[in-house]
Formats: structure tokens, C-alpha cells, sequence
């Protein structure tokens, strides 16, 4: 791979904010939630929109997610677009950081705001959402959603690594546990393995409570070069490592209880960030596990136990031992397509040392991950420092 | 559905019609707006503490400020057309699937007192296409149900 | 001008055949002849590939985070890769990711991806969908508006406004009678202008059929390469000296302010010593959604301030044989499978470059 990092230097996240996530923010449209993050982030870094400040927006959404074409044509007021660039990254937003990196190690930009928003709410139904990423004729008729496809990892895993039932709702507990001291976490309610268990059967074997809750909210973040993240924070985040990786889409074709895509994104990110023994890398660990059985899963993918360890993983409290998901993780709500996003400004709070109740003492390497499509079909991992 | 091409093997086509139920937030900008047409029949355009011009319909932001536009005025109901497009194109209503008779006429009105670039957007009530015209002046006509919606201005009409 | 971190040059591209009716290709297979031909262009193999970008709109073929599916055509299992989606503008935002990722050091050959299918959804429905739904989806007629005939009609008078407006849809149709790939080669004939202007329907004010783009399936890809790459491979490139960006307010309004068009090309020309375009760019492909806007935004991209690039139109200054060809590929008038559209600018100026070789210049927006 490519190892040009010279002009462009390094890119700092100088800045970041979230919305508390719930399960239903009807009393703003998505403009005023994606409003609420950017301000502070200008607070933050006292920079305005225009020449020598903010030169670009990359936002984070999704035009079905939306119900609106060219949906980023709506949030243009608040990005500070009116004649300035925006760029729209439609994935997770973890694929937003990659993109907004880019285009400051390019030496085209100095300073970009990233900026995501989604409000699940807003259908009727997410499974129908995602049941429109299947191919028309083949998968849809079957009546495949990302639950489905999930569902089937689930199994695949399960059966191959032994992990229990028992074990997921074990994730859920620590989830909710940890959520509580994370003011922007949606579900803090603390629940029991039992309760876990009796959750309804959503689809073989993901329970309710095994899946992320309906989400709305939005997360800002700064972005920065060398030259100029001095300026604007004296606690800067720097990105050292990137990597990301298509799987095919084929459920049949994949390996679902592997981690083909997650392998090579990690790989990529750590050959970057120079990490060669991941087990011990990192004081932060933030994982997008959509479902629980994903939390082993991509424990393994990112290579913080062996492969076909997650059940020994999890039963030795690896989780706690590696600093996995302080934040409650995507288990404790954010939208789909912000899991990543929100892994990466939970690992930068964690590096700035603003974590409250939840902070690793001196954090100083994290590792946060994301995913897109059915049964992490697009993985992508980001390093961070301070 | 099939569609046989000429010489070439049968080619099935999969018709399907897909919809998601939305509900969509007005939010305390767009909202107060909504609420304003359907109480009280009035066109409230918030506006811009800084460079003070009007937003209509009001967005949570100045676009060119980055500021909260968070004052409140009654424009119009009377004002001058802008633009207009005369529709001969039946494209059919999103919102209710129905297609429209044609032609018919869109104008963007600036409202009187507006400050800055910020016409309103509706129906034209204009039996003759040949009296439409930039400058032309108009008036809004309320809907008598009135719902919360864009629907409650029924169109504008012309001021003979 | 900032100095890029490292260069970038196109170096290969492909297009599937442009058509309203591509019913014997599903949507991989339409992108994978895209990507198969810019792989033979470029002399390359996928595993020569290390990041491939996706884009379209969503809403027109009603699939959600398509690059998923189309992983089947794009070649990107196992790959890196980034959706990037900005509705007409999205094959050129393709194009300037492609440009940061290679020069960011990330990747070395980047392979984006511009694709739309619209014969699969209702084209003009789903972009009335980008109105807002609380205010303008119930009035927004897809981008069918006449504003920007009455804006020339307004500055130039009715018939030489109209005139203008049918001179560059016939040019625009010669341009695309030498192009195999365009969609509506009609084969217009000068001697008839009057009658063309007059016999196709009306579709919103002075905006009639033959003036407007088409709805057109299609995919463009696109290769980038870093200029170690290009060296090693031998490569014929076409470099990407720069690229900008501008968007404008959420609202509805035709001809408010200063266009997005203008700010764009100002901020370009100023970073690369572009004091007098029309002079010192050979060649421009220009995103045309019909012949009105074609002749408006000429002369915002030029910085025009009177009625110079009318008179490019009456002149037959734009033509391939004068001395500003605009779209020798026929534009967007054409062919316009929207995700695709604007990255196929991209390419066709890449392949003019190329082709001309020397001392050339080419500006793309």
C-alpha cells in the first residue's frame, strides 16, 4: 500500500459533538438536530465558516434513510455550504472520517467539518429500508433486511464459535451498564440476563434486545491538518491509521461467521498506524456491534483475540480487560449509518481525557471500528492518538 | 411483465411498487410556519438577526450568516411575481399519486415587505396564460380546511 | 495554489452504451461494462485496483446503499471503496474524491464508478423527491422549470433568446451523431431550426421536449492513478490539476445571487492563472441539462458579462470545429443517466486531453 504521507502531514479531529440519541426526536426536523452539534463545534474551535476557516463540509446521510433525493441538499444552511464545497459520503459514517481525511492529507483542504445526521423515526420501518439494499429479483422475494442478514451471521458464528445465547445477553448487560455514564446514550436502563433473554425473537437467534434500538441523532466533528490543528484545540486526536474493505454480497457467498472484509480493513489500518500486536494496542476499543453476536464476531476480525475465540473472549471478560465500548456501543443506540461516527468521537473524547465517569486513564491509542450492509458487508477501521 | 426484443431471447421485467410510510417533523421553525397558516391565515417569514433578511418558507438557519433566525414577521398576503413557470408537463403529485390537469401555473411571489431574496412558492390561479407576467401582482387565498400543510394557501390569485 | 501532496492523472476510462431501454443488463452487469472497458483502456486488471468509489441516487431505483449489490459489477470485493452521492453532480464529485484519494497517499489507482439506471424508476418523480416534503414536493415538477428561458428571453430579447437556445440542441445533436455511446442521436438538421424549436411539446414555459435531456440508463468509470504509477505503468495521462467544489442555500429559487456556476469557475481560475478562458481552455465538457441552461450557464462558467456566449452559439463557436468546442460528445442534452452523467464530462475531456496531447489544458466542472 501506499505510504505517501509527506505534504499532507497528519489530520487531527480538533472537534467534536453529538446529540443525545432517542428513540424519537419528533420535535425537530433533521435540520434543526444536525444544527445543534454544528454550533458546538464552532464554540469549540471559535472557527467560522468561509476562507481560512472551514473551507468544506463532508456530511454523513442517507437519501432513503432521508426520504429525499439529494438529501444533503436539505442541511447546506447548517454545514455553512452556501458557496462553499460539501461532499456527501452515503455510507456509515466511519467511511466519512476515511473520506474527510483524505481530503486533507490531499492538501486540498485544511480544515473540514464532517458532519452526520439520520433520524430512524422517520419510516415506518427500518426493515424496510434495508430490505430495498437486496437485489430485486433474487434476495428481496425472500424477504431478506439487514435483521435477516444479521440473523444469519448470527447463526454462522454462533455455530461455529460456540458463543451462547447466555453470552449476548451478558453483552447487553455490560452495554446498559456502561451506557449510564455516557450523557449522550440512548438506552440506559439496566437490564438483567434474564430480562435479555426474555426479549422478543425478532429473527433466529437476535432478540430485541440483541439489536440496536430505533435511533435519531447526529454527530460534528472538526477536522484539521498539522499545520493548522494547533489553532483550534490543544488537545488534538490524531488520525493514524485507515482501512476499509468490501465483502461480496451474496450472503451465500460469504463466510459469515468470518471476518473476510474486517481482516484486510484492520490490516490496512494497522500496517498504517504501525500497530503489530492489536491484543495490546489499545487503551480504547470501540466496536459498531449493530447486534451483540458482532461484538465477538468483530473482536476477532480486529484481532484483539484469535480467531474463533469470541466465546473464550467473552467468557474471560475480554470486553472489560480490552476497554470495549465505554460508550454502551452501538447496542446503546445511534443511528445505523452513524455507528462508526460515533465510535470515532467516543475514542476521541476517551483521548482527550473528557470521558467522566467512563474514562480510561490515560488513554493513548484507540481503536474505533464501523460497518455498512447487510451482515458488515463494508468494513472500516480508523486509529487514533493523542 | 415480459417484453420480447426482435430476434433476441424473452426478457422478464420485474414491476414492483415501493413505498415507506414517513412521518415527517415539522420542527419549532417549519412548524410554527405551518401553524400560523392553519390558526390564523397568516404568512410568517422568520428572520435574520444579523444580515436581516426573511426566510420563506423559515429554515432553522441563515444560510450566509450561520446564525439562528429566530425573529418573526407577517409578510404579504399581497405581492408581485417573481418567476413563474407555466406547467404543460403532467407529472404526477408525489404526495397523492394524482396527476394534474395541464397547463397550470407555479409563480414565486416576493410578499410585500419582504427583506432580501425570498418569493413564496405556490399555484397561480391564472384562466389566462397570456395575463401572466413578471412584476404581476397577486394575492395568497387561504384553503377553508386548512391542515397544518402547504395545502392551507390554496394558490394566489391575481389582483385585477 | 496549494501544492498537492502528490499528482494524480487519469488514466483510462469506460462507458456503458447510453439508452433509455437497457432491459437485457441488470444493474451490475450495466456498471460492469463500464469497468471492464476502462480496465482495457487503461491496460489494467482489478487487482491492479486499490480503492473503486460508487455513486448514484438512491431514490431513483429505489435501492438503498447500492454499492452493496453492485459490488457484482464494480469489482470491489475485497477492495476499499467510498459511496459519495450529490444528485447531478455526483459522477464530478466522484472524480474529485478519486483526485484526493490518490493525491492523500491512500491509494494508487483509484477506480470510480457514476451509474444510473432510470428506465427502473420514475426519473422525474424521484427528483421532485428532492423538494423539501413539508414545503415544495407537491409544486417542484422534477427539473423541468422554464425560469432559465425566461431569464434569456428577458436579457436578449425572444428570438434571439429562442434562437440561441435551438442552435446549441442541433450543435449539441451533431456533436452527439459522432459519438456511438451517446442516447438520442437525432440527426437534426439546421436548414429545419424553426420547425425543431416549434414541434415538440411544450413542457414548462419556453422549455420544450427537444430541448431537454434525456432519461438515459448508463454507467462511467473512471481510472486515477498517482504519478508513480503512471510512470511505472507507462501510462497516457491526463492530470488532474484541480478541482472545486459549490453548493448553494436550500431553496427553490432560480437566478438568486451570484450563480454556484460562476463562484466555481472564478475560484479555479484564479488558483491556475486563468485570467481568459475561452482563450486558454481547449476544450470543455459541461453538465447541459437542457439547451437553455446549456447557453445560461456557458456564460457563467466563462465569467461572462454581456452576451459573449450567445454569440459562441450563433457563431457556431462551440461546434468541434470552432475554437471553444463545448461537448464534443454531445453533453449532457444526450445522454444523461444522472449518477453517471457528470463523470463522463470528466472522461470525455480526459480522453480529449489525451488525444491532443500536447500543450493541452482542459478545465472540467
Amino acid at each position: 500500500m501506499a505510504k505517501h504521507r509527506g505534504a499532507g502531514g497528519r489530520v487531527a479531529i480538533c472537534a467534536v459533538a453529538q446529540t443525545k440519541f432517542e428513540r424519537d426526536k419528533w420535535q425537530v426536523r433533521f435540520q434543526g438536530m444536525l444544527w445543534e452539534v454544528v454550533e458546538k463545534v464552532l464554540r469549540q474551535t471559535g472557527l467560522q465558516f468561509g476562507a481560512g476557516g472551514i473551507e468544506a463540509a463532508v456530511t454523513v446521510s442517507d437519501d432513503v434513510f432521508d426520504a429525499r433525493t439529494i438529501s444533503d441538499g436539505a442541511i447546506t444552511d447548517v454545514v455553512g455550504a452556501h458557496h462553499q464545497s460539501e461532499e456527501k459520503v452515503a455510507a456509515d459514517g466511519a467511511q466519512g472520517v476515511y473520506y474527510a481525511a483524505a481530503t486533507i492529507l490531499s492538501n486540498h483542504h485544511d480544515i473540514v467539518l464532517l458532519a452526520g445526521h439520520c433520524k430512524e423515526s422517520q419510516s415506518a420501518s427500518r426493515n424496510q429500508i434495508t430490505h430495498l439494499a437486496f437485489d430485486p429479483f433474487y434476495t428481496r422475494p425472500v424477504g431478506l433486511d439487514y435483521v435477516a442478514a444479521a440473523a444469519l451471521q448470527a447463526q454462522a458464528y454462533m455455530a461455529r464459535t460456540g458463543v451462547t445465547e447466555a453470552q449476548l445477553a451478558d453483552v447487553v448487560v455490560r452495554s446498559r451498564k456502561w451506557a449510564r455514564e455516557n450523557p449522550v446514550a440512548q438506552e440506559t436502563a439496566a437490564v438483567t440476563r434474564e430480562q435479555a433473554l426474555a426479549a422478543p425473537m425478532l429473527a433466529a437467534p437476535i432478540r430485541q434486545s440483541f439489536m440496536y434500538p430505533v435511533s435519531d441523532g447526529a454527530i460534528a466533528m472538526i477536522l484539521a491538518s498539522e499545520e493548522r490543528a494547533a489553532e483550534l484545540t490543544d488537545r488534538p486526536v490524531w488520525i493514524t491509521g485507515l482501512g476499509n474493505c468490501y465483502d461480496s454480497f451474496f450472503l451465500g457467498e460469504r463466510d459469515l461467521a468470518g471476518n473476510f472484509s474486517l481482516e484486510r480493513a484492520a490490516k490496512k489500518a494497522y500496517e498504517m498506524a504501525g500497530v503489530t500486536h492489536p491484543t495490546d494496542a489499545f487503551e480504547v476499543v470501540e466496536i459498531a456491534d449493530q447486534y451483540a453476536h458482532q461484538q465477538p464476531q468483530y473482536a476477532e476480525g480486529l484481532a484483539l483475540c484469535p480467531a474463533r475465540q469470541g466465546a473464550k473472549w467473552l467468557a474471560d471478560g475480554g470486553p472489560e480487560k480490552q476497554h470495549v465500548n465505554r460508550s454502551g456501543g452501538m447496542l446503546a443506540g445511534n443511528p445505523l449509518i452513524l455507528g462508526g461516527m460515533a465510535r470515532v468521537a467516543e475514542a476521541v473524547i476517551q483521548l482527550r481525557g473528557e470521558a467522566g465517569s467512563r474514562q480510561v486513564p490515560g488513554a493513548k491509542r484507540a481503536l474505533a471500528h464501523g460497518a455498512t450492509g447487510p451482515a458488515g458487508q463494508l468494513q472500516t477501521v480508523v486509529v487514533l492518538e493523542n | 411483465m415480459s417484453n420480447k426484443k426482435e430476434g433476441g431471447p424473452e426478457l422478464i421485467v420485474s414491476r414492483q411498487i415501493l413505498s415507506i410510510a414517513q412521518r415527517f417533523s415539522t420542527g419549532p421553525v417549519m412548524g410554527r410556519f405551518l401553524r400560523e397558516l392553519r390558526d390564523n391565515k397568516r404568512i410568517m417569514a422568520n428572520k435574520c438577526p444579523k444580515c436581516g433578511r426573511h426566510q420563506l418558507p423559515p429554515r432553522e438557519v441563515c444560510a450566509l450568516c450561520s446564525v439562528e433566525a429566530t425573529e418573526w414577521e407577517e409578510l404579504g398576503p399581497e405581492g408581485a411575481i417573481r418567476d413563474y413557470d407555466i406547467v404543460y408537463y403532467s407529472s404526477p403529485d408525489p404526495l397523492t399519486g394524482e396527476t394534474r390537469e395541464t397547463p397550470y401555473v407555479l409563480c414565486w411571489a416576493q410578499l410585500d415587505r419582504t427583506q432580501g431574496d425570498a418569493p413564496l412558492w405556490h399555484l397561480l390561479n391564472a384562466p389566462d396564460l397570456s395575463k401572466v407576467r413578471r412584476g404581476l401582482r397577486v394575492r395568497v387565498v387561504f384553503s377553508e380546511e386548512r391542515d397544518g400543510t402547504m395545502g392551507d394557501i390554496k394558490y394566489f390569485e391575481i389582483i385585477e | 495554489m496549494k501544492k498537492k501532496n502528490r499528482n494524480v492523472a487519469i488514466i483510462g476510462s469506460g462507458m456503458s452504451k447510453f439508452s433509455s431501454h437497457r432491459e437485457e443488463v441488470n444493474q451490475p452487469e450495466l456498471i460492469h461494462e463500464a469497468v471492464v472497458e476502462a480496465l482495457e483502456d487503461a491496460h489494467l486488471t482489478m487487482d491492479d485496483v486499490d480503492c473503486v468509489l460508487h455513486g448514484n441516487m438512491e431514490l431513483f431505483e429505489m435501492v438503498h446503499q447500492p454499492d452493496m449489490w453492485h459490488v457484482l459489477g464494480t469489482g470491489a470485493w475485497g477492495k476499499p471503496g467510498v459511496r459519495l452521492t450529490t444528485g447531478g453532480t455526483t459522477g464530478a464529485t466522484l472524480a474529485c474524491a478519486a483526485d484526493n484519494l490518490v493525491a492523500s497517499g491512500l491509494h494508487d489507482v483509484v477506480l470510480a464508478i457514476g451509474f444510473e439506471k432510470l428506465e427502473e424508476g420514475h426519473a422525474t418523480g424521484g427528483i421532485t423527491n428532492m423538494a423539501d416534503p413539508l414545503w415544495g414536493r407537491s409544486l417542484q415538477t422534477g427539473a423541468l422549470t422554464g425560469t432559465a428561458a425566461q431569464k434569456l428571453i428577458e436579457q436578449f430579447g425572444e428570438e434571439r433568446a429562442k434562437n440561441a437556445a435551438i442552435k446549441m440542441r442541433i450543435i449539441m445533436d451533431e456533436h452527439a451523431m459522432r459519438n456511438e455511446k451517446a442516447h438520442r442521436r437525432l440527426r437534426l438538421d439546421r436548414k429545419y431550426m424553426k420547425q425543431i424549436a416549434t414541434q415538440t411539446p411544450p413542457l414548462v414555459g419556453e422549455l420544450r421536449m427537444i430541448h431537454m435531456c434525456s432519461q438515459s440508463d448508463g454507467a462511467c468509470a473512471v481510472i486515477f492513478a498517482s504519478e508513480d504509477k503512471v510512470a511505472q505503468l507507462g501510462a497516457n495521462p491526463a492530470w488532474v490539476v484541480d478541482h472545486e467544489t459549490v453548493h448553494r442555500e436550500e431553496t427553490l429559487i432560480f437566478n438568486s445571487g451570484k450563480s454556484t456556476h460562476r463562484v466555481a469557475a472564478e475560484r479555479l481560475y484564479a488558483r491556475n492563472g486563468i485570467t481568459d478562458p475561452i482563450h486558454q481552455i481547449d476544450v470543455f465538457e459541461m453538465y447541459d441539462p437542457s439547451a437553455w441552461w446549456g447557453v445560461d450557464w456557458l456564460g457563467d462558467f466563462l465569467l461572462c458579462e454581456s452576451d459573449e456566449h450567445v454569440k459562441m452559439v450563433e457563431n457556431d463557436q462551440i461546434a468541434i470545429e470552432g475554437e471553444f468546442p463545448l461537448n464534443p460528445s454531445g453533453g449532457v442534452q444526450a445522454s444523461n443517466p444522472i449518477g453517471a452523467t457528470a463523470l463522463v464530462r470528466v472522461a470525455e475531456a480526459a480522453m480529449q486531453v489525451v488525444a491532443r496531447r500536447a500543450n493541452t489544458r482542459c478545465r472540467v466542472m
